[in-house]
Order: C-alpha cells, then sequence, then structure tokens
C-alpha cells in the first residue's frame, strides 16, 4: 500500500496559486516531453515563417521548366514542381500563409467571441438569451460547410477564407467565456466592487477579464491548429488563397493531386508540414490547459 | 422524457429560423444578387433574359417575401430547381443523400471499430508503449487532414497495389462488392479522423471508470480481466463517449464534403461544393439548412441516447 508523507509547510502556503501562469506553463512544458515537443514544433513554424526569406533558398514563384518534377535532391530536398519551382522553399514560404490566417482569424474570431460571452455572461436576461440563440444558429451549420457558404459569397481569397474561419470560431468561443464570467460573477470582489459603487465597464474589466484570459488563451491555441486545417481545407477545395500563392493547402490540390503518382513528393511535404504544424497547435493547447487549468493544477 | 423531447424540439425551431436566416442573409450580402454575379461571371446574357430568370427564380420580390417563399418551399419539401443544371433540387438530393449517409454510416462504425478497442488497450495498459502508440494514434488522427490522407491513400494503393476505387458511382443494391469498393478507402480515411476524439475520451474515461469501487469489487471476486474491463468497466465508461461521438457529428458532415470530392462521390458534400463553386445559391442554401436541420435533430438523439444508456439521467 502506498504511503503518503507531506510536510507541515505543504499546508502552510499554497504554491500553486502564487506561481505566475509563464512559470506554470515552464513547469509544464520542463516535465512533460509532448509539452516539449510542442514548444519546439510551434517555434520552429513561428521562426520559419519570420525568417521565410532567408531561410528558403530559392524564390518561391521562381520557375525552372527544365526541372519540372524533378526528384528530391541535394539542390531541391523537397523536389520541384510541374512548373519546376522548388517545393522546399514554397513549403516555407507556406508557414507564413497559415501562420498569418490562424493569427488573424483566431484574434478576430477570439475578440469577437470574448466581448459576445462577456456581455451575456455579465448582462445575463434576454439579451444572453438571443445572442446565445444565434450562436446555437451559427453552430448548428458545421464548420467547413459555413466557412465553405461564407468564402463563396465574399469570393475566394486568403483574407475571406480567414474572415470565415473567424465567425467559425466565435460561438464556440463565445460560450466558453459566457461560462467563465458567469462564474467570475459569483466572487465575492465583484459584489463588493458593486457593492462600493464602481461602474460596470470598470468591473468587466478589473474584476472579471482577468478571469478569463486563460480560457480564452487555451481555446485560442487550440483554435489555431484547427483554423490551419480550415485554411487548408479552403484553399484545397478551390475557395481558399489563390495560385500561385505558395499555400500548402492549394499546393497539394493544384499539383500534389494532379501528378501523385508521377511525383508523390509534392503531395508528401505541403501534407506533412500542415500536419505537423496542427499537431504542435494542438498539443501545445493540450500544455497549456494542463498549466493554467486550476483543476489540473492542483493535481499537478 | 416526453415533455424534455417535446421541448428540445420546441427550442429547435427558433435555432432553425435563425440558421435559415443567417444561411437567406448570407446568399444576399453579395453586391448585386447571386444572379447577377454568376451572369456577370458567364458573360453573354441579354438584359430581358436577365430580368425573366429574375422573375423566375422571385428574385424580384422585397427580401421578405423571397424568404418566407424560401421557407416555405423548404417546409413543403419543394425548395425549386438548381440555376445551373435546372433540375429539381429535390431530384438531385434523392441521389445524393443515400451516398452520404452511406458513407457517414460506414465511417462512423469503422471510426468506433478503431477507436474503442484502441482506447480500451491504451486504458488497462496506461504508460507501457501500446498505450503511447495508441495515443499517438488518436493524436495523428486530430492532425492529419482528411484531404492529404485521401490522397496519400489512393496515392500509394495506385503505385503499390496498383488499384484505384471504381469510378462511376453504383449503389449498394444493384452491385454491392463494387459498391464497397468504392466507399471502403473514404470511408476508412473519415473513420480514422472521426477515431481520435473518441478514441482519448475512451481511454480517458475507462482510465477513470477502472479506480471504481464496483471494479475493485469486481476484481476482489477473482472474476478475469477480460470480463472485468469489457462487462463491468467498459459499459458505464462508453456513457460520456456517446456525448464525444454526438460532437462528432459535425465533423463527420464536414469530412463527408472533402472525402466526397477526393473520392468522387456524387453526396451531398460534392452537391455543395460544386453548388458552391458555380454559385448556384438555391442548391447551396437547401443543402446548408438541411445540414443544420439534420445537425440538430442527431444532436437530439445523442441526447436521449445518453438518458436510455443511463438510467440516472432524467430530464425534466
Amino acid at each position: 500500500m502506498a504511503t503518503v508523507t507531506a510536510r507541515v509547510s505543504d499546508f502552510e502556503v499554497e504554491p500553486t496559486e502564487t506561481i505566475s501562469r509563464t512559470r506554470a506553463l515552464w513547469h509544464v512544458i520542463r516535465r512533460k516531453p509532448l509539452g516539449m515537443a510542442s514548444a519546439v514544433v510551434l517555434l520552429l513554424v513561428v521562426l520559419t515563417a519570420i525568417f521565410a526569406d532567408i531561410m528558403a533558398p530559392y524564390d518561391p514563384l521562381a520557375t525552372q521548366p527544365e526541372i519540372r518534377l524533378s526528384a528530391p535532391s541535394r539542390a531541391h530536398p523537397f523536389g520541384t514542381d510541374d512548373i519546376g519551382r522548388d517545393v522546399f522553399s514554397r513549403v516555407i514560404y507556406g508557414s507564413r500563409i497559415s501562420l498569418w490566417v490562424g493569427l488573424l482569424a483566431v484574434g478576430i474570431g477570439t475578440a469577437v467571441g470574448m466581448w459576445i460571452g462577456l456581455l451575456c455572461g455579465y448582462c445575463e436576461g434576454r439579451l444572453d438569451l438571443t445572442l446565445q440563440r444565434v450562436m446555437d444558429a451559427i453552430q448548428a451549420i458545421p464548420g467547413l460547410v459555413l466557412a465553405l457558404a461564407i468564402v463563396s459569397v465574399l469570393k475566394p481569397s486568403t483574407t475571406n477564407a480567414m474572415l470565415a474561419i473567424a465567425v467559425v470560431i466565435i460561438p464556440g468561443n463565445s460560450r466558453i467565456v459566457r461560462g467563465a464570467v458567469l462564474s467570475a460573477k459569483q466572487n465575492r470582489y465583484v459584489e463588493a466592487a458593486q457593492a462600493i459603487g464602481c461602474r460596470h465597464p470598470r468591473i468587466i474589466m478589473r474584476h472579471i477579464l482577468p478571469n478569463v484570459t486563460a480560457p480564452i488563451l487555451i481555446i485560442g491555441s487550440i483554435w489555431f491548429g484547427n483554423a490551419i486545417l480550415i485554411e487548408a481545407t479552403l484553399s484545397f477545395l478551390g475557395v481558399g488563397t489563390q495560385p500561385p500563392t505558395p499555400s500548402w493547402g492549394l499546393m497539394l490540390s493544384s499539383t500534389g493531386r494532379a501528378f501523385m503518382e508521377q511525383a508523390p513528393w509534392l503531395a508528401i511535404f505541403p501534407g506533412l508540414a500542415i500536419s505537423l504544424a496542427v499537431l504542435g497547435f494542438n498539443l501545445f493547447g493540450d500544455t497549456l490547459r494542463d498549466a493554467w487549468d486550476p483543476r489540473l493544477r492542483r493535481q499537478g | 422524457m416526453y415533455k424534455y423531447v417535446i421541448r428540445r424540439l420546441l427550442l429547435a425551431v427558433p435555432v432553425l429560423l435563425l440558421s435559415s436566416l443567417i444561411v437567406f442573409g448570407l446568399m444576399r450580402v453579395m453586391p448585386g444578387d447571386a444572379l447577377t454575379a454568376l451572369m456577370a461571371e458567364s458573360g453573354n446574357v441579354g438584359e430581358r433574359e436577365l430580368k425573366k430568370l429574375r422573375k423566375d427564380l422571385g428574385l424580384d420580390k422585397p427580401y421578405y417575401e423571397q424568404y418566407l417563399l424560401w421557407v416555405w418551399q423548404m417546409v413543403s419539401f419543394n425548395p425549386g430547381d438548381s440555376i445551373f443544371t435546372n433540375e429539381p433540387i429535390p431530384v438531385s438530393l434523392k441521389k445524393a443523400i443515400p451516398v452520404t449517409v452511406e458513407l457517414a454510416a460506414l465511417a462512423m462504425i469503422l471510426g468506433l471499430v478503431i477507436a474503442i478497442p484502441i482506447g480500451v488497450l491504451s486504458a488497462t495498459r496506461q504508460d507501457t508503449p501500446s498505450d503511447y502508440a495508441g495515443r499517438v494514434v488518436a493524436v495523428s488522427g486530430l492532425s492529419l487532414p482528411d484531404f492529404w490522407l485521401g490522397t496519400l491513400v489512393i496515392t500509394f494503393a495506385a503505385i503499390w497495389f496498383r488499384w484505384i476505387p471504381p469510378i462511376g458511382y453504383v449503389s449498394f443494391w444493384e452491385s454491392p462488392w463494387r459498391n464497397l469498393q468504392q466507399f471502403l478507402l473514404p470511408a476508412a480515411v473519415l473513420g480514422f479522423r472521426l477515431s481520435a476524439a473518441t478514441m482519448r475520451m475512451t481511454r480517458s474515461t475507462v482510465l477513470e471508470v477502472l479506480r471504481e469501487d464496483y471494479v475493485r469489487t469486481a476484481w476482489a471476486k477473482g472474476l478475469g480481466g477480460r470480463i472485468v474491463v469489457y462487462k463491468h468497466a467498459l459499459k458505464n465508461a462508453l456513457i460520456p463517449v456517446v456525448t464525444i461521438v454526438g460532437g462528432q457529428l459535425g465533423v463527420l458532415l464536414a469530412g463527408t464534403v472533402v472525402v466526397e470530392t477526393i473520392f468522387a462521390l456524387p453526396g451531398m458534400g460534392r452537391l455543395t461544393v460544386e453548388a458552391i463553386l458555380y454559385r448556384d445559391y438555391p442548391v447551396v442554401q437547401t443543402n446548408v439548412m438541411l445540414v443544420a436541420a439534420t445537425l440538430v435533430t442527431l444532436n437530439l438523439i445523442v441526447d436521449l441516447t445518453y438518458a436510455w444508456l443511463d438510467p440516472r439521467i432524467r430530464y425534466s
């Protein structure tokens, strides 16, 4: 039978309450190999996107028809496509589109979702009921189908794909923030702030918002991976990023599928890049949850 | 229970009405209207023809009238014709729905067949190499895009086995073998994606249930491992899994859009993508609404199944 030992000091202070979020995150990253792996992948994707100009050996749009569809070699590690563009350079530049779309879509979707959630949770009543039914109505349509419909209306482009993804993100975020606000409102200090006559905006900004930032960041990082996946899917279906811009999804659909038997590397490398980025963000989301979810933090 | 079902059905009505407003509004956000956009793209259409077409489609009426007419058409199962093919929409749907239903059902079955045993194995052998392997499979299922997996499966089946799925859809009743050959790969790709979340959920709920007192009692009685896990633990562990499966229905329906496009299956997904690409908005709005209605209904069924599986849950 296992024995449990504890020092008296363990009960006197609550270290989990005092450590900062960054330290809690670092603690989990260091302890869990998957957390470390996700942080490394994330860093790699971000650095690749930032330093694409330096890292890419060729111009992603430069064509060399004489070496079209050549297999991976030392000069072209991921081979070349049907008009002789270097796939390695295109995959590197593709990370920019994916990250950009992820960042803006998640940023807009999270910001709008957060404000709707804050309003619903803080005001409750009729406003809450109406807005949440609208969120239900948006959620009744599968994300990809809704994004497809929005993009078809707005005209296919990277920016519109990003806006469509943002709309898909809003309802889920608003619901999570609403839940967090409803529970934060129960705190005594919120009651105290109301009692001393604080104005609503101040209560929301000073006393409620800090309570909902952790769930927002966690859900945001998980959505980031999904946003990359949806952008790639929209581009793959022809309604996202348009040629010749190097987008991972587009690379797969335009040349990857057409030449898949002749040149499988055209399909393999962009797909691997998408999977790695999505995997990195998914795992990082899990890591953030482990670090910041108070219930899990106490167990850890 | 009946009261709960009726209340849920009544709640679904405003949600679906709002969804229909969103879809209808979306299709009219375009500068001008859908038809002008369509004609501008195809060119050489006379002003008179355009006017006639607009009148035929009811686009010259005020928005609220158009909306009410469309809702009535949807409720009376007569959503009109496609602008592009002129085929009545119910006719195209009648051809497309069985394809999607078969694909979705097969994918769901394959997904569960993959997810539950691996989830149980992961839980019963926690922190062993088989657990890690199971978890890697689950995380890959969440991260590998289905369009990539589909493309790779077709490519490698062609390169290694010199085999490509038969082209041209054949229904199951016409030729079961040919039909299964067409559906097996797409269903496996979709099923793999679906299995990821179910696998993770099965693992965590089985882990939780294995620590319960009644499972300890079962072990103490001297029951065999298989009986304890499958007869005692799994039964209770599967209840939350039903919710996850319910949550996956949206992923499943969205997945059919991609997979049908890659494997050239003439289902609802492909019909919708084609309609979107051709801006065939009567088809788009009908299909999207149908998908929303299906999702709302299926979610209700999942909730009721939950109550049926766990008699402790009583809805009021």
